[in-house]
């Protein structure tokens, strides 16, 4: 091809003739090129109610699904759709606020990938050919596997397990607090405290990201926002890799993985030895954990110097009352509860919290102990017919629990989903699966976040698809099928429903129900808790391998641990630490990406004892240099067109480590070896600098100013 | 020996660039002549037109296409014969942004009692989808891009509440000046440009709002 040499005259002609044509063209282009007629089309209600005028959105209150909190929400429903959710102001729970994840349970309703006919072998069936087929195989060895559930939904469940003679109930969470629920039933009794940040002075977290995705995060932020307030909190954060909470944090300490432990009891050890912190209150083991942890040692299993040790330990001994929270293995849970024992916390700012008194109501939460359980249970061809719905147990396994395999032994896997993704790919019969924003449904929060108050959720819209079917009505369905007594009066799960709320309030008048609904609550009867003393614990420290690289796999605000990878405004949403969309990556310390020879962009084979997974190098200093961090929710190989072959799944290839207390996985125990593969591609970041190039958008100042006149840490 | 293959004469690039620019114009200028013609003529506003006091009234006019509907409702039996108030059947327009359409209810509160579906097969098509749970699918007639916002709420509370000289019964006048005369027509057409120039004639004439952001929001 020739190139024509365009001389000024001649583009002068060009921009002239062009611009004036443009001028011409867009000035006033003819209306009916324009202007819509007959284009679209227009519904009329049927019979609607006085209040519902189009083009005027009416809020209507339902709960969140989307993480197991379950905030009660506002949604905005105009001309019969769902519009906009928020959270439910007079929610003593959420307050008012809902998180991104939330705000996105739109995008799950009008998903394009969602299932909307029952299948079977992957062709699609009618409702009672899908019925007829797990009825086949009813009265079998069964189980249900679900992720954290609550309210009616879980007495039906455990209905339907009870009239089909027993069974099993698997509960999946990658992302929960057991450990530390572990920690508290040994040291105080009880298994989920009340937390009151909002009480406390100082808040030291070892690793739990209350502010991100630890139980019930909006809760915790509403919280966190009077600690905040006159007189300021100090917020300290020690974790392997930075999370939402430690990029909040005044005072951050880098931890290598697996050992918050010894950083907790040294602490401990410097209140003692310095401030002489009594340690007379504390169970056999505790005491000599914490004379064993002095300063040396700590650096030495944790990488963290005395001089960061004696900070917190400062920060805890000047501000009363603190509250001392963890999330790891027992060990990491266990010693930061002694803090909260030695500093006097407990009764201060974590409280025994309440109980539901229908205990069957209360939210029962997911681990991953149930993940190995079931693997083991279905691989050793022990479960006949199995219930999956809530969960991906294909996805967030490691390769070593060989779940899929196990998933084949089952006689009969029945998924109950809205989304195609591995799990229900796998599964012999699919049942369609209604919305959140379609269904009926009671919630209670999580125990240690519960305030006495069970969410109702209500359908906001109809069924954008006929054939779906709430999860209630399924529920209800199998039960009445397998003869559970007392249900045949109920036509659907809202009778059944309403009739249970009814009861609870003690009136069956139409306008006392309407009440209910339009508050989205209900004040359930709750029991007090108490406190009871501390058992003997025993606290292991870790063993350490300097300059191993231990694989990180932390939780962020937005695809938690995969379930939102499908909408693509958590896809969008900058991740919290490194501002990466679209795409997965390895967070690597600049110092340990130096050693290896990798910069950023350079693709890089994380290889553990179970698998491979290649992926791109972000260099950040919030990261341990023994760690390399990359956040779980990417990685799906089948989960619509959004989240398919998007990244890299780290969850599948940590190595299967139980802790013999708690019966979890043990996620920080994972080494890895990481080479480069030569390849280098552009992360794509919404914030590609952390420099404002002297532009001043935003005033900073310095640490130490701000230390001096803002009374941070 | 390889023959020399004869010099391509330059491509008139310039030339081509002219005539395809004023080909093009010519092509804007016929289709907004036809478009006016089409409108019934040049933009107009008239003080003493129908009737709307104290207003000036758009008399520019459309020929709007039919549109077909699922049924054949006829606004000249019901707002011109039989004298229904346009707010009686579009009872959200002063209340939203949108008129709406009546909801089914209220066209059965009077279809089970008169011109019922045995006497009337365009209400036995009505009858039918009121007994199935159904809503007419309606063809949008007059519609603006999704970038304008428009609210029928504001024009009537400037045009008929907030008027003295009007009576709420002649409703029909103020919702001419966007719509025509709609009891005249049987199923709705478009008879009103509601171009961004018939808003703004109007606009400027009746002291309306002028700030871009009024309208794209």
């Amino acid at each position: 091809m020739t190139r024509t040499k365009i001389d000024r005259r001649r583009f002068l002609k060009v921009l002239g003739l062009g611009g004036a044509g443009v001028a011409l063209a867009g000035c006033d282009l003819p209306s009916y090129a324009t202007l819509e007629e007959g284009e679209e089309q227009i519904f009329s209600y049927l019979a609607p109610e006085e209040y519902v005028i189009p083009g005027i959105g009416v809020w209507y209150a339902s709960t969140c699904l989307q993480c197991p909190a379950a905030c009660a929400t506002h949604s905005r429903v105009r001309e019969g759709h769902a519009l906009k959710l928020e959270g439910n102001p007079t929610a003593p729970l959420n307050k008012g606020k809902l998180c991104q994840m939330g705000q996105a349970g739109l995008q799950n309703h009008y998903n394009p990938d969602r299932i909307t006919r029952p299948r079977i072998a992957g062709k699609d069936v009618t409702w009672p050919q899908a019925l007829a087929a797990i009825k086949q195989k009813s009265g079998a060895n069964l189980a249900w596997v679900t992720g954290t559930i609550s309210g009616h939904q879980r007495v039906l469940l455990e209905t339907h397990l009870k009239a089909s003679g027993g069974g099993q109930h698997y509960v999946l969470e990658t992302v929960h607090a057991k450990s530390w629920e572990a920690a508290c039933t040994d040291l105080i009794g009880v298994a989920e405290p009340a937390l009151h940040f909002n009480k406390a002075q100082a808040i030291v977290s070892f690793g739990a990201d209350f502010l991100g995705t630890w139980k019930s995060p909006v809760h915790y932020m509403t919280q966190y926002g009077e600690f905040r307030s006159t007189p300021r909190g100090v917020l300290t954060v020690i974790e392997p890799a930075m999370t939402l909470s430690g990029a909040n944090a005044d005072h951050w300490v880098a931890a290598r993985p697996g050992s918050l432990a010894s950083v907790a009891l040294g602490v401990a050890h410097v209140l003692t030895a310095e401030h002489h912190v009594s340690t007379a209150g504390l169970p056999d083991g505790g005491a000599a954990a914490i004379t064993a942890m002095d300063a040396p040692q700590v650096q030495l299993l944790a990488g963290v110097d005395a001089q960061a040790i004696k900070k917190i330990a400062t920060t805890l001994m000047s501000n009363h009352p603190s509250l001392v929270i963890a999330d790891g293995d027992y060990d990491d849970c266990a010693a930061a509860m002694l803090l909260n024992l030695m500093l006097g916390n407990v009764g201060a700012t974590l409280t025994p919290g309440v109980d539901l008194a229908p205990s069957r109501l209360a939210s029962k939460g997911g681990s991953s102990k149930d993940l190995a359980i079931f693997a083991n249970a279905a691989g050793a061809g022990n479960i006949d017919i199995a219930f999956i719905t809530g969960c991906n147990p294909l996805f967030t396994a490691p390769n070593g629990l060989n779940m899929k395999q196990a998933l084949g032994k089952v006689g009969l896997s029945v998924a109950v989903a809205m989304f195609e993704d591995e799990t229900v790919a796998a599964c012999d019969v699919v049942l369609p699966l209604a919305s959140a924003l379609e269904d009926w449904g009671s919630h209670a929060p999580p125990s240690g976040a519960l305030l006495g108050e069970i969410h109702l959720q209500q359908p906001l819209m109809e069924k954008l698809y006929p054939d779906v079917m709430g999860l209630g009505d399924v529920l209800l369905g199998l039960a009445q099928d397998a003869g559970a007594e007392g249900l045949d009066q109920f036509e659907d799960y809202y009778g059944y429903l309403r009739t249970a709320i009814s009861a609870m309030i003690g009136s069956e008048i139409e306008a006392d129900w309407n009440n209910v609904l339009q508050a989205g609550q209900i004040a359930a009867p709750i029991m007090e808790r108490t406190f009871t003393t501390a058992k003997p614990i025993t606290i292991k420290t870790p063993t350490v391998n300097p300059g191993a690289l231990t694989l990180v796999t932390t939780a962020r605000q937005g695809l938690y641990d995969g379930r939102h990878a499908n909408l693509p405004w958590l896809q969008e949403a900058p991740d919290q630490i490194s501002k990466a969309v679209w795409d997965s990556w390895a967070e690597l310390h600049p110092g340990t990406a130096a050693k290896l020879g990798v910069k950023d962009g350079d693709y890089v084979t994380i290889q553990s004892n179970t698998g491979t997974i290649t992926t791109r190098v972000f260099t950040y200093r919030g990261v341990h240099p023994d760690a390399i961090c990359v956040p779980m929710g990417r990685g799906h190989t089948n989960y619509g067109r959004y989240a398919t072959d998007n990244g890299v799944n780290p969850l599948s290839i940590l190595d299967v480590s139980i802790d013999p207390r708690t019966g979890e996985l043990d996620t920080t125990s994972t080494h890895v070896e990481v080479r480069p593969t030569g390849d280098n591609r552009h992360l794509a970041r919404l914030m590609d600098t952390d420099s404002q190039h002297g532009r001043k958008l935003v005033a900073t100042i310095t640490a130490d100013q701000f230390r001096r006149n803002q009374g941070g840490a | 020996m390889v023959p020399a293959r004869p010099k391509r004469r330059p491509f008139p690039r310039i030339r081509t660039i002219m005539t395809v620019g004023v080909i093009g114009a010519l092509i804007v200028l016929g289709g907004q002549i036809l478009d006016r013609e089409l409108q019934g003529g040049e933009s107009v506003m008239s003080e003493t037109g129908p009737r709307v006091p104290g207003a000036v009234f758009p008399t520019d006019q459309f020929a709007g296409k039919d549109v077909p509907q699922p049924i054949n409702f006829s606004h000249k039996i019901h707002a011109g014969d039989l004298a229904i108030n346009c707010l009686y059947c579009h009872t959200y327009a002063r209340r939203s942004k949108v008129a709406g359409i009546p909801p089914t209810s209220k066209c059965m509160g009077c279809h089970t009692i008169v011109a019922t579906a045995d006497e009337r097969p365009e209400i036995a098509k009505l009858t039918t989808m009121w007994e199935n749970g159904q809503s007419p699918a309606w063809n949008k007639v007059n519609d603006v891009p999704d970038f304008v916002h428009f609210t029928h709420e504001r024009h009537l509370q400037r045009f008929l509440f907030d008027n003295p000289d009007m009576d709420v019964k002649d409703s029909s006048e103020v919702c001419a000046m966007c719509h025509g005369d709609m009891v005249e027509v049987g199923v709705a057409i478009k008879m009103r440009p509601l171009t961004m120039g018939f808003c703004n004639d109007c606009h400027e004439e009746n002291d309306g709002p002028s700030e871009c952001t009024r309208c794209h929001k």
